[in-house]
């Protein structure tokens, strides 16, 4: 594949013969430690904006079910003279089974258990309503209501899934660092058994950037080649995670999608490391002629 | 370029050169040549012959003394414009220095193509010389896979190709027989006869006596330049024949492959 002309073993240079693969397999890396970001980073945004301005409040079964339809008026009652909050929902059995699903099975019917009822509330944008105060309120007329704070847990939940991104960005630089590091290494080695033709070349009378330039374009092609040849195989490795991840994927887990700009940020990074390998190629042939007279 | 007739086209004066720390390899080299002359620069191994034509085609600074090509002194010409003076002077080196990675068209190719010159151009006149010095079906070769021989006609093709004003020839003779090295000789006249100015290093001292040119005798580091014409004189040996398919043909007839082609037409190149 990169050996156009096979029958020299001349040809095969270490630039031609490492610099793709090199490249491949830093790209291939970078690919996925910058998608496993992208999506970390998605999902923490959206479990962020989904729950944090709700509570759920929980109607502990009555020993009577009779009084439970009362204590939920009562409680509906007090929501609706509350200024914060946006809007209420009372959840469905058929819902409230399906949300318990993960826990309980499907096989879990109505009737078995005493299920509690639950409402979903949603504050206002900049509600300074915290789930304690609401519940103090609603427990001094409705025994046995109870208010779920999600933010206390989400945040927990938040704040782990930011140190995850913390660090899968952290490893992300690294990658960045080594890509960066072996493409330069290994353009510069590769431009090393070229001195001699670099000499000639400006020993004939090129200018200096005629002959960075034979370098540098080539260093760009091995590169994309690479590059590409990286993406390609980090493309069926993120489609097999994102189809493992759906098997798995249960209420618990908010759905894990790349938007097209994350998309085209993996798509730019051959693109972006090819054109290192270039710079790396014009500045080292550079430096070299910059020796002689 | 301009380039006056009359000044010399290279010219040292008390030229000193030594490699990092160690001894003057050259020392105190005076010397100038005119326009459309033909030298010899003999000495034995180690004399410093290459050093001091490294000099003349710009890839050594000397330690100390003045250096002019072309009437210009290389110590106060920007580093920018050496370049344009280093494609008027075509270098045979000793170890021929191709390209291994490029055809045998490639190499004649890049003069031409550092220079900027047309595609169509360089098609032309590229395939022509190779013709000529019998390399017609050799174009795309590479030079791994040709002789020493065929390497060495393929650059002393790139050497001319731009039609340098200075030719320099490293030992071109260094690994053929005396007749070819003869041919190759009278190559160079011929090249000389349309105005190039020639320096050619060698310890073929028979050779050198047979051509009866001016000879610049390097002795450990110290030069000097015996023999020849008076400077102005003709250089023109007594055999006068026509840059022509019959000098071609002569050159190379029995080297082997293909016939000589037609003499590249030099004039119409840059
Ligand atoms: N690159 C170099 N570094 C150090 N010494 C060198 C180098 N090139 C040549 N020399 C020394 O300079 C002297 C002249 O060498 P050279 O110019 O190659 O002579 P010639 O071409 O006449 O054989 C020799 O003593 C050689 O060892
Ligand atoms: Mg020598």
């Amino acid at each position: 594949m990169f050996t156009r002309r096979s029958d020299l073993p001349l040809d095969k240079d270490a630039l031609s013969r490492f610099l793709p693969w090199l490249i491949a397999f830093m790209v291939f890396l970078a690919v996925l430690a910058l998608a496993g970001m992208l999506v970390l980073n998605s999902t923490a945004e959206r479990w962020d904006q989904g729950v944090s301005g709700t509570l759920t409040i929980q109607i502990i079964p009555a020993a009577n079910p009779e009084d439970d339809n009362g204590r939920l008026q009562k409680v509906l009652a007090i929501l609706n003279r509350t200024p914060e909050i946006d809007h209420y929902e009372t959840l469905s059995d058929d819902k409230l089974l399906r949300l318990l699903e993960p826990w309980l099975g499907a096989q879990a019917g109505t009737h078995d258990l005493p299920l509690p009822r639950l409402i979903d509330v949603e504050l206002k944008a900049d509600s300074k309503l915290d789930g304690e105060t609401l519940s103090r309120r609603l427990a001094a007329e409705v025994p046995g209501a109870s208010v779920d704070d999600h933010r206390v847990w989400l945040s927990r939940l938040v704040r782990l899934i930011q140190t995850v991104q913390g660090l899968a960005s952290m490893v992300l630089v690294f990658i960045a660092f080594a890509t960066v590091g072996t493409v330069v290494f290994t353009t510069r080695t590769g431009l090393a058994i070229h001195r001699s033709a670099i000499e000639v070349l400006h020993l004939i009378g090129a200018q200096d950037s005629y002959v960075a330039g034979q370098f540098s374009s080539r260093a760009l092609i091995l590169g994309l080649k690479g590059g590409i040849i990286g993406l390609l195989l980090a493309g069926p490795t993120l489609f097999a995670i994102g189809h493992l991840a759906r098997q798995i994927e249960s209420s618990l887990l908010p759905t894990i999608t790349l938007e097209p700009a994350h998309w085209a940020a993996l798509g730019a990074l051959p693109l972006v490391v090819a054109l290192i390998a270039m710079m790396t190629a014009r500045l080292t042939v550079l430096k070299t002629l910059s020796r002689m007279l | 370029m301009d380039i006056d007739d009359n000044k010399p086209i290279v010219s040292f004066e008390n030229v000193g050169l030594r490699y990092g720390l160690g001894p003057e390899v050259l020392q105190d080299v005076t010397f100038s040549l005119a326009p459309g002359s033909f030298h010899f620069l003999v000495g034995e191994s180690g004399a410093g012959k290459s050093s001091l034509l490294k000099l003349i085609y710009l890839a050594l600074k000397p330690s100390r003394g003045l250096i002019s090509l072309f009437g210009r002194d290389i110590a106060t010409t920007p580093r920018r414009e050496l370049p344009a003076m280093r494609r008027r002077v075509g270098v045979v080196f000793q170890e021929f220095r191709l390209l291994n990675h490029l055809s045998a068209f490639d190499n004649v190719a890049l003069p031409l193509r550092v220079a900027g010159a047309k595609k169509s151009d360089i098609q032309k006149h590229v395939v022509e010389l190779l013709s000529w010095v019998g390399l017609k079906d050799h174009l795309d070769a590479r030079p791994p896979t040709l002789s020493g021989g065929q390497q060495q006609r393929v650059s002393i093709a790139r050497a001319v190709i731009a039609r340098p004003r200075v030719l320099l020839a490293d030992e071109p003779t260094g690994n053929i027989d005396d007749r070819m090295g003869l041919r190759l000789m009278h190559l160079f006249e011929e090249l000389n006869k349309l105005g190039t100015t020639v320096v050619i290093a060698t310890h073929n001292s028979r050779l050198v006596e047979r051509m009866g040119h001016p000879k610049m005798l390097l002795d450990e580091g110290w030069l000097e330049i015996v023999g020849g014409r008076a400077p102005g004189e003709s250089q023109a040996p007594a055999h006068k024949k026509e840059f022509s398919e019959t000098v071609l043909a002569d050159t190379f007839s029995d080297v082997d492959d293909d016939a000589p082609g037609a003499p590249p037409d030099f004039e119409k190149l840059i």
